[in-house]
């Protein structure tokens, strides 16, 4: 109380008093980190253009290159007009190899489901029923999301043969590191009081989860889905260039032989397919949130 | 008298090496309603955690119903505990579900199966039982909406509803209305006294205001700095003991 009525600051004090028109102004107090703060700005600024300077040398970047080699774009581009739209040897099977890029994303997604809900609830600090689990799981979470779905294909293929299949497990594979880590990581993010009240009433961690904290993430469960279904049809397009079927495959080869105007038709294809994909997940997700 | 539902003796519990809760012994019998009273970190919450299993306690005995929960483990300490429920500030229900599963989810004790895992096995028994617990909050007509779109004070009673599917002979209730609006709070209160007085539950519920304890609650326990400083019928309680147990200079302790 008495520090209101016996202001210290005296300058302060005598503007406040003064009956003048003029707001009342108080001294804003010198911050005593300033100066530390100012030197960490400074040496993170110095850092990061050292990391773009070693970056540059290491990529050998020289937009000069990009320059003096424009003919060799431009003869690929004017090869690639008009596109090819033979409906029997381009444009239908384009059609139905899309079909399959959009089956393997497809069944990618939706087969990692239970794998990466099981080891979502394992990896969740909130719903893992022993820390021993909880590292087991986050391990191998890591693991398939550090592993390339590329290279799980190139390792399918050995095993299966080329074509679709080996693209279906590469995702499935891959699909359950990226989307079991966003699982486990929304779930921690959750209201755990449901799950406690009904641990309260007896109820076992089982049946905590399934009735008291997975019907609270189901909405941005079923988001993060959709993403990563649309995330997977472009995934299973890279698939394709390395033998595992779909439309990828079908451009892959139309490269090779130099018929550009072929690749282009298929890439306008492909183009419509990511499009539609992109939409509807996007207009089911924004239904979702409402 | 008869044995008391919930008898709690010589209760400890520290935090980080700080007493929260020291010697704390009280019983609440089928019947009453008991208030509990103090300032904010007089261990009141605590006192409840400890009985619900939500906080380990360092010592002190507790028994629900006659049985002694030292001792027991696992399932069987579960099921133990679940003699008593617990209501919550915060409510706690799943708002996307309807009031039915979330009352149903009170008796999952009792359920196996694939009931476990998923409302649309619950057993129709379960859910007849359900619906008279709702009913009984007065809440039957509201039955199949979702529990986000009900009122604060509505959530409170299917969250009471939960408890009762719980078959619970005591409720605890941490604040149960310090979220509602003052016409909600009178009414859920005057529910938990019908529970305690016509259902024959003991009812233990934290409250924020001592007026609603003196229109309430038989029993008022009062908890200071972790110790109980008070224990009577309400009717005893005056502006002295309310004094001293919210007074500041003693909360700046
Ligand atoms: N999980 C916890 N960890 C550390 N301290 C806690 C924890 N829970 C409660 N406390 C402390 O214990 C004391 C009593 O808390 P609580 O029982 O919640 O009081 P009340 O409900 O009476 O307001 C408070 O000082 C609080 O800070
Ligand atoms: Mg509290």
């Amino acid at each position: 109380m008495s520090v209101l009525t016996e202001p210290r600051a005296g300058k302060a004090a005598k503007s406040w008093n003064t009956a003048s028109s003029a707001p009342a102004a108080l001294r804003v107090p010198v911050d005593p980190n300033r100066g530390r703060k100012r030197m960490l700005w400074v040496s993170a600024a110095a850092v990061i253009v050292a990391l773009h300077v070693l970056a540059f040398a290491g990529t050998d970047f020289d937009p000069a290159l990009l320059v003096d080699g424009w003919q060799g774009m431009a003869r690929f581009i004017s090869d690639a007009f008009p596109p090819n739209l033979d409906w029997e040897t381009v444009i239908k099977p384009g059609l139905d190899a899309t079909l399959v890029t959009l089956w393997i994303g497809l069944l990618g997604t939706t087969l990692s489901i239970p794998s990466a809900l099981v080891l979502a609830v394992l990896a969740s600090r909130t719903t893992t029923p022993h820390p021993a689990a909880y590292q087991v799981s986050r391990s191998i979470l890591s693991f398939f999301r550090a592993v390339p779905d590329i290279v799980f294909a190139l390792i399918f293929v050995t095993a299966v043969g080329l074509g679709p299949f080996a693209g279906v497990l590469a995702l499935i594979c891959h699909n359950t590191g990226v989307m079991g880590k966003l699982w486990a990581e929304s779930m921690e993010e959750t209201d755990q009081g449901p799950q406690q009240a009904l641990s309260t009433a007896g109820a076992s961690k089982l049946q905590q989860i399934a009735h008291g904290s997975l019907p609270l993430v189901i909405p941005q469960f079923v988001g993060l889905l959709l993403y990563r279904f649309d995330v997977n049809v472009r995934s299973s397009l890279v698939l394709g260039l390395v033998g595992a079927g779909g439309i990828g495959l079908l451009i892959n080869q139309a490269i090779k032989s130099f018929q550009f105007d072929t690749m282009l038709t298929h890439i306008i294809i492909v183009l419509v397919l990511i499009i539609i994909v992109d939409q509807a997940s996007g207009f089911i997700r924004r239904k979702l949130a409402v | 008298m008869q044995q008391a539902a919930l008898s709690v003796s010589s209760l400890a519990k520290s935090y980080n090496g700080r007493t929260v809760l020291d010697d704390v012994d009280f019983q609440v019998h089928r019947g009453e309603l008991v208030a509990f009273l103090g300032a904010n970190g007089s261990g009141k919450s605590t006192t409840l955690k400890c009985v619900a299993g939500l906080a380990e306690p360092d010592a002190g005995r507790i028994e629900l119903d006659g049985q002694q929960l030292a001792g027991l483990s696992g399932r069987q300490l579960a099921l133990a505990r679940s003699t008593a429920a617990m209501v919550f500030q915060k409510i706690h229900l799943v708002p996307r579900r309807t009031a039915l599963d979330n009352v149903c989810a009170g008796g999952l004790a009792r359920v196996s199966g694939l009931a476990s895992v998923s409302p649309m096995f619950f057993s129709r028994q379960l859910r007849e039982e359900a619906m008279a617990c709702l009913d009984r909050v007065g809440l039957a007509d509201r039955a199949l909406e979702k529990v986000g779109r009900l009122s604060g004070g509505q959530q409170q009673r299917v969250a009471i509803a939960r408890a009762l599917c719980q078959r619970a002979a005591v409720l605890l209730a941490d604040e149960p209305v310090s979220a509602l609006d003052p016409n909600a709070a009178e009414h859920v209160m005057a529910l938990l006294a019908e529970l305690a007085h016509e259902e024959n539950l003991a009812v233990a519920a934290v409250l924020h205001q001592p007026e609603l304890a003196i229109r309430h609650a038989d029993r008022a326990i009062g908890l200071l700095h972790g110790s109980i400083a008070f224990n009577a019928p309400v009717a005893e309680l005056n502006e002295k003991i309310l004094h001293t147990l919210y007074s500041p200079e003693r909360n700046a302790a």
